[in-house]
């Protein structure tokens, strides 16, 4: 609180007190009113059972594990772990490790090309090239992937026509649509998170490292790829929590067997109207994703202050 | 090659990356006038404009649109603000609170949609009931729960960007400016605020964009409602027809206006800067230097964009409509006829046998009849 | 118009750290006072205190016999011009210069009319409506100093203002920034670690180290009789032998050094003991080279290396294992040059050299 205070008096005194009770009042808010309380209120609800809205309140609305016990037992009274569910999470988290590498290895090349191979004219126009697809909305992106991937698609038809298989694949069941057009929505983020690293990097470097006879995948490994790791750490973190918190794509390009954990929490959520087994669903989602980024950002010693620039 | 990531190999994976990028879009494009109900590209059938006209009736989706706008508005006018103050307040709190605060402020964007949006809404019924108002109360109302659930996470975007220009900010004009007589609120609005000016520009361009196109927080946020995205969502996961590839060609076509006309304003400002604008050839002509500017080129490429759409709207498919319902009638009978043989066939073999032609896998599905889409 | 600055023992401190140590000084109104010391010496610490950006931990600021506590910068009477002159760089020239009149809300007529008044006095007419980046380094100097005129303030506080400029440029300057404040008349206190600077503009110099002031005087006093071991090897070049006490006669003593018995005048008036650690500073260009010996100071040497730089040469020698250097007005011939061994003889006038006690709580 007093640390509040002084923040206070030192910004009033550079920037006016109107700015600074704007300032404070602003962060206050948005801290405390949008992302602080919503998340204890959430996982608040979790901890409760579903209750009609006039027994809200009542004696039957108590904190139970119940909501948390359903994920890892389901109905079968902890007897046998909910396979299903379990499996969903799981398979959420390997596919989102899956399409963050993909990501990795399709965006350095271009981050790099982009930071010290084109010049002038052609990195502008890369940027722009780079930049418009992603104006175009991700429901759209999803849209058009589906158009690509479907049956009748124009990757089946190429296919089919140039007897490469001679059934039509379905790349959607196959979730191999979902996957492309995950890795596709997220490459400008990943881009450019590398970029940014990636061009700090002084281009005599690599010069001498050349002059000094060191192969070209020598001089990434050693030189370019540490200047470029805050960035790509940075880059696979946004790309994975969005990917494993991926709605739409899984909706429009998912196979109907195979389901996100998103699914399932919207299926809670809006076809079973289950608030509370939602929000236990959701606080679980959130805790693990922190958790393996954290975790991540231990192995490959990178601090959270990384993220973002 | 001396440098490194030059040559062949830099050229051709480019141009693999920007297939790749841009493949899926282009097809997009071409169903938009593809006559076919299904999206796609090959059987071609008949060059069609009708599918805008499909896209522009869609009430459901024109609804949506507005909401969004609006929404999209006042998320710009609640998000940049906050963005600014946690930008100011990251730049002024001392090197120890700093990084917390960096931290708390960037897990909105690191926060699953899905879960934002559900602890929006759950947080602010528990206020509302908690106050005891009823469901026609702000707490139960779509629209201000979305812009809440949105401001969350997309004020940090626009912190981000306010924050990469304030650190470029030299602290030591806002202390001239106090020096010289200005009152702290002065000095911020006469010689801060104009510094983050471009910033502000782009903040409020990027948020309204994040805003519109939001699916995951809104989907729960907007309750019984629907915002443009939701809509087309749950439109794509109903049943896709080519109206929405329409709406990728007027989203491509509005962005690469856009895209163009920044550039050229980019260009005629690194050419103003260089100093020497009378160098150029364009600049020497009055008549092409009036061309150079943003204003003219945006006049320009609107003028082409409204002949084209005019153009477009007096096209009649409908000869070439029949046609192809003709054929397809035509090519119909003949499978019926065949199946009707084969039937009989079948019949005569096992006569006990269900007949099931009713799931007939044929390329075509059930959308025989695009002409009753169609505008008469 | 004329408003003194005192600074009644101030001590600012950050924290542990302690950037300034009791600093207790007047500034007259209408002096040009410089701080001269090192980087980090806290001068600009100070100079931050006195235009209010930085509060005192101890002590008062006070200008024209008012306490400075609590009134903001922009409430004082003084007018900063920082190191890198933090010019707006979204403002044309006028429009900088103008500054302080729109924060004080003057028409805009009347704004643009001063500006050209005082980009008139700093001889850069017809540049108003340029923007900053288009101006030279001495041009923006120039309106840095005309923007801060424009407060009309009454004390002009100038942190080593000329820092990026060139050699001729600052050398130009300096004349300038003189001229400037005889005009004006307004109190200049400047910052620097350019003793040049400092001695060729001040009054008053205040030599500063490690947060404290150490000596505050007219610049050839401080040339002339350092107070302490720092401003005399600080402040020019300095050759530094020590010794300990032989004995004092009057203002002069003589210390027993490896190069012998030397002679040089007590510091500040100050009375010896006799064993009592000294070293005595001689200046370079004091040292010469003496032909027949000498009364006293007598120091056999010989040459190691020497320097031509056109209107003096430099000497450097070796005595009683001891590096010396000596400047030699070229005009003054001298017969020992030229011997070939490079033994010569030197020697210095006793009242030419400064004797400071290496530990200053012995003697008074």
């Amino acid at each position: 609180m007093t640390m509040i205070a002084r923040f206070f008096r030192d910004f009033s005194s550079r920037h006016g007190t109107g700015a600074a009770s704007f300032v404070m009042a602003a962060v206050l808010f948005w801290i405390v009113f949008l992302i602080l309380l919503p998340q204890l209120a959430m996982l608040d609800v979790s901890f409760r059972h579903n209750l009609p809205r006039p027994e809200i309140g009542g004696p039957k609305d108590v904190h139970t594990l119940d909501n948390y016990r359903y994920f890892l037992f389901g109905n079968s009274g902890g007897a046998a772990l909910n396979a299903l569910d379990i499996g969903v999470l799981v398979k959420t988290l390997v596919a989102a490790v899956l399409v963050t590498l993909l990501d990795i290895l399709l965006c350095y090349p271009i981050a790099f090309i982009l930071a010290h191979s084109a010049s002038g004219a052609g990195a502008r126009l890369m940027v722009i090239a780079l930049i418009v697809p992603f104006w175009i909305n991700d429901i759209l992106r999803a849209f058009a992937f589906r158009i690509l991937f479907g049956a009748t698609g124009v990757i089946n038809g190429v296919g089919l026509s140039l007897g490469l298989w001679t059934a039509p694949i379905d790349f959607i069941r196959a979730d191999v649509a979902l996957y492309a057009g995950l890795a596709y929505t997220y490459v400008l983020l990943m881009v450019f998170s590398i970029y940014n690293a990636v061009e700090t990097l002084d281009r005599n470097q690599i010069e001498a490292a050349r002059d000094m006879g060191a192969s070209w995948w020598r001089v990434h490994w050693r030189i370019v790829l540490p200047v470029a790791k805050p960035g790509i750490a940075s880059g696979a973190t946004m790309v994975f929590m969005l990917t494993a918190g991926a709605l739409a794509a899984p909706q429009i390009l998912g196979g109907p067997s195979n389901l996100w954990f998103t699914q399932l929490i919207y299926q809670w959520f809006n076809d079973a109207g289950d608030w509370s087994r939602g929000s236990a669903y959701a606080t679980i989602l959130l805790v693990v994703c922190l958790a393996f980024v954290f975790v991540m950002m231990r192995i490959f010693r990178v601090s959270i202050g990384a993220i973002g620039r | 090659m001396r440098r490194l990531g030059g040559g062949l190999f830099a050229f051709s994976y480019t141009l693999l990356f920007f297939l790749f990028l841009f493949g899926p879009l282009v097809i997009m494009v071409i169903t938009a006038f593809n006559s076919s109900a299904f999206p796609r590209v090959v059987p071609w059938e008949c060059f069609t404009t009708d599918w805008f006209g499909v896209l522009v009736r869609n009430e459901r989706l024109m609804t949506g649109l507005w909401t969004s706008l609006a929404i999209g508005l006042a998320v710009v006018a609640i998000a940049v603000p906050f963005g600014l103050a946690g930008a100011l307040a990251l730049a002024d709190i001392g090197p120890r609170l700093r990084a917390g605060l960096y931290a708390v402020l960037i897990t909105p964007i690191l926060i699953p949609g899905v879960v934002l949006g559900i602890s929006t809404i759950v947080f602010w019924s528990y206020v509302g009931r908690k106050l005891g108002a009823g469901y026609d109360t702000v707490f139960f109302n779509g629209l201000f729960l979305t812009l809440l659930g949105q401001v969350a996470f997309i004020a940090s975007y626009a912190m981000l960007i306010l924050s990469a220009r304030l650190q470029r900010f030299d602290p030591t004009l806002t202390e001239a400016a106090l020096d010289l007589g200005a009152t702290p609120g002065q000095a911020f609005r006469k010689i801060l605020l104009p510094f983050l000016k471009p910033a502000l520009g782009s903040a409020a361009f990027i948020t309204f964009l994040a805003s519109f196109e939001n699916y995951n927080t809104t989907v729960f946020t907007i309750l019984a409602g629907n915002t443009f995205t939701t809509a087309l969502a749950s439109k794509i996961r109903l049943g896709t027809d080519p109206s929405l590839s329409a709406l990728a060609v007027i989203i491509i076509a509005v962005t690469l206006i856009g895209a163009m006309v920044q550039e050229a304003h980019h260009r005629r400002r690194a050419l103003l800067a260089g100093g020497r604008p009378e160098r150029s050839w364009l600049y020497a002509n009055p008549l092409t230097r009036l061309l150079t500017h943003p204003a003219a080129i945006l006049l320009i490429l609107l003028a082409c964009a409204s002949a084209i759409v005019w153009q477009a709207s007096h096209h009649d498919a409908q000869a070439c409509r029949a046609d192809i319902l003709s054929e397809k009638q035509r090519l119909q009978e003949k499978l019926l006829q065949e199946q009707q043989q084969r039937m009989q066939q079948r019949q005569t073999e096992t006569p006990a046998a269900p007949a099931a032609p009713s799931n007939n896998p044929s390329p075509f599905g059930g959308a025989f009849n695009p002409g009753s889409l169609a505008p008469k | 118009m004329t408003k003194d600055v005192v600074l009644d023992h101030v001590s600012i401190r950050f924290g542990g750290y302690t950037a300034v140590e009791n600093a207790h000084l007047t500034i007259r109104g209408g002096e040009f006072f410089s701080f001269l010391g090192p980087s980090g010496c806290g001068k600009t610490t100070l100079l931050r205190c006195i235009s209010g950006f930085v509060q005192p931990s101890e002590g008062r600021v006070l200008i024209g016999g008012e306490d400075m506590r609590n009134v903001g910068p922009n409430k004082r009477p003084t007018a900063l011009i920082f190191q890198n002159l933090a010019l707006f760089p979204l403002l044309t020239v006028a429009e900088n210069i103008a500054f302080p009149l729109e924060v004080r809300r003057v028409g805009r007529k009347a704004r643009r009319k001063r500006a050209d008044e005082l980009l008139e006095m700093i001889a850069l007419p017809g540049t108003g409506d340029k923007k900053v980046h288009e101006l030279s380094g001495g041009q923006k100097q120039r309106v840095a100093i005309a923007r801060a005129l424009a407060a009309e303030p009454d004390i002009l506080l100038l942190d080593e203002p000329l820092s990026a400029l060139d050699l001729k440029l600052r050398q130009h300057m300096r004349t300038e920034l003189r001229a400037i404040q005889q005009r004006v008349g307004l109190t200049f206190i400047y910052i620097t670690h350019d003793q040049g600077e400092a001695l060729t503009m001040s009054d008053q110099v205040a030599v500063m180290n490690a947060g404290v002031i150490e000596q505050i005087d007219d610049p050839q006093t401080v040339y002339n009789q350092p107070r302490t071991p720092f401003v005399a090897s600080f402040v020019g070049e300095s050759n530094a032998i020590s010794g300990v006490v032989l004995s004092q006669t009057g203002r002069l003593a003589t210390l027993d050094t490896p190069l012998g018995p030397l002679v040089g005048q007590a510091a500040g008036g100050r009375t010896y003991l006799p064993r009592e650690r000294c070293t005595l500073f001689v200046r370079p260009e004091q040292l010469f080279i003496a032909d027949t010996p000498p009364e006293v100071n007598e120091i056999k040497a010989r040459r190691v290396n020497e320097e031509f730089e056109g209107s003096i040469r430099t000497l450097y020698l070796e005595a009683g294992g001891k590096a010396l250097r000596l400047y030699h007005m070229n005009a003054a011939t001298s017969a020992a040059l030229a011997t070939g061994d490079g033994a010569l003889t030197v020697s210095f006038k006793p009242e030419q050299a400064t004797i400071l006690p290496d530990d200053p709580a012995l003697s008074g």
